[in-house]
């Protein structure tokens, strides 16, 4: 019984030595753990620099009937935590905006999804983006923050695109229909 | 000299704390996590299920992406997401305390590795927390673990201390994620630019966050940075003195309160470490109070 005790103990001291190492950058725990265990000590480093913008993530939607791209509502596709960066959509954006193969699910999943939804607008393909709205300097008069539609967003946001599907896609897409 | 290190280090791990501080934890950990989890357990085949967006397996080592788990069916996915309800809830009741405490760790850890994209510190400290709780004597008291047992054995005395290993782990637990992100602060932007102003803008923004950002002039940011850090980079320090303790207490309190008000759905995260605050440095008699008075009533 001793033994298992100091067993924990030992086991709890190092889960504790590897979080706060963790925090402070000491890549040495990242080679030594697993991918799986690492996911549980990378929790105390919280907000350490400055958001250099307020970012919200889009999608605008290729309709088959107009051929023009035009925002869609996300919220009924993904609805957990639908109007903060919480949502699914807002996270897979966040950690996988450069990774090819999620985007491409992301447009798979959000156009089969929008056609299922709304299946008298069908949409061919999607462009995601992100809007980079930026910070007022400390103690400036701000406006209180609410979703707005792309288009009410000042020239002054930037529009930043990471992906659109390809126009081979988006016709094949129409074409076939939902 | 390294022995008597070691005996020492041995009698502060092994000193009985008040039952009071595990019993309260044990209520605090799993309800702060199901409360997190809620929004999403409602949701769950949006979640965990077929119907969902899932990440695809990217085939290579990803820091993002620690295992590479298949959706499920949807009922199943409304099974795991009972479960974990149960099982947080037995946990909190002290209801097959032991055994509740280790499917409560399973299941989020589980949770977690399914899927990256609702994997938040909330649920990724919980599994710990909740392990910690199995390894301890949480359910001896106030719960209906410790009721059957009276009904059963007869009305004797009941414990009043436990032994202090899990206890110290819980203090210890705290002082490292202050101290780590004090020091993560110190090193990213927070002597250097504005960083709690830059994060009061988004959907985040609650209205007391709002109305402090109309209010606040821009000293008034500083001020709660410097704050801020000053807290959780001293924390060592704050709470290993005696005379300390009480005020570090009462800002670390405060300043989870702040996180809660201002920053919407961080509020789970602020409850769950306003707990462990709690139960682990609140004074003796504050917990006694609390929990005898109840019993009494």
């Amino acid at each position: 019984m001793t033994n298992l005790r100091r067993a924990v103990g030992v086991v709890a001291a190092l889960y504790l030595l590897a979080v706060w190492l963790d925090a402070v950058r000491v890549t040495a725990v990242e080679r030594v753990l697993p991918p799986p265990a690492r996911q549980f000590v990378q929790v105390a480093e919280l907000f350490p620099t400055a958001a250099p913008f307020v970012i919200d993530w889009r999608a605008r939607g290729w309709s088959c009937a107009t051929h023009q791209f035009a925002e869609i509502d996300l919220r009924p596709l993904f609805p957990i935590r639908p109007n903060d960066k919480e949502s699914r959509f807002a996270r897979a954006m966040f950690f996988y905006r450069r990774e090819r193969p999620v985007l491409e699910a992301l447009d798979d999943f959000v156009t089969r999804a929008h056609n299922r939804l709304e299946p008298d607008n069908p949409i061919g393909g999607v462009l995601l983006l992100s809007l980079r709205i930026p910070i007022p300097p400390p103690g400036s008069a701000v406006e209180r923050y609410q979703r707005r539609p792309i288009e009410e967003y000042p020239a002054t946001v930037e529009r930043h695109v990471w992906y659109t599907t390809s126009p081979a896609e988006r016709q094949a897409r129409c074409t076939e229909g939902p | 000299m390294k022995g008597r290190a070691l005996a020492a280090l041995g009698r502060w791990v092994d000193a009985p704390q008040p039952i009071e501080r595990l019993a309260f934890l044990r209520i605090v950990i799993p309800l702060a996590t199901l409360g997190f989890l809620s929004s999403r357990l409602i949701h769950a085949p949006d979640w965990l299920g077929t119907r969902a967006f899932h990440v695809p397996c990217l085939g290579h080592e990803d820091w993002r992406q620690a295992a590479c788990l298949p959706a499920l069916p949807d009922a199943l996915a409304w099974a795991i997401a009972i479960a974990t309800v149960i099982a947080g809830v037995a946990l909190a009741i002290g209801f097959l305390t032991r055994a509740a405490a280790l499917a409560f760790a399973s299941l989020v850890i589980y949770l977690v590795l399914s899927d990256r994209l609702e994997a938040f510190t909330v649920t990724k400290i919980a599994p710990a927390l909740s392990l910690a709780l199995a390894a301890s004597a949480c359910g001896a008291r106030y719960g209906v673990d410790a009721w059957r047992a009276r009904r059963k054995a007869g009305a004797g005395a009941q414990p009043t201390h436990a032994r202090g290993g899990v206890i110290r782990f819980f203090q210890v637990f705290l002082i490292v994620m202050y101290s780590g992100s004090g020091l993560a602060k110190l090193r990213g932007g927070w002597l250097s630019s504005d960083v709690l102003w830059s994060h009061v803008h988004d959907d985040y923004q609650s209205w007391v966050a709002w109305t402090l950002v109309r209010i606040l002039p821009g000293a008034g940011w500083q001020a709660l940075q410097y704050l801020t850090l000053a807290f959780e980079v001293g924390a060592p320090l704050w709470f290993a003195y005696r005379r300390t303790r009480l005020p570090a207490l009462f800002v670390g309190l405060g300043m989870h309160a702040m996180i809660g008000l201002m920053f919407g759905p961080v509020v789970w995260f602020a409850l769950l470490m306003a707990g462990l605050l709690v139960g682990s440095y609140a004074p003796e008699a504050w917990l006694l109070r609390l929990f005898r008075a109840r019993a009494a009533a």
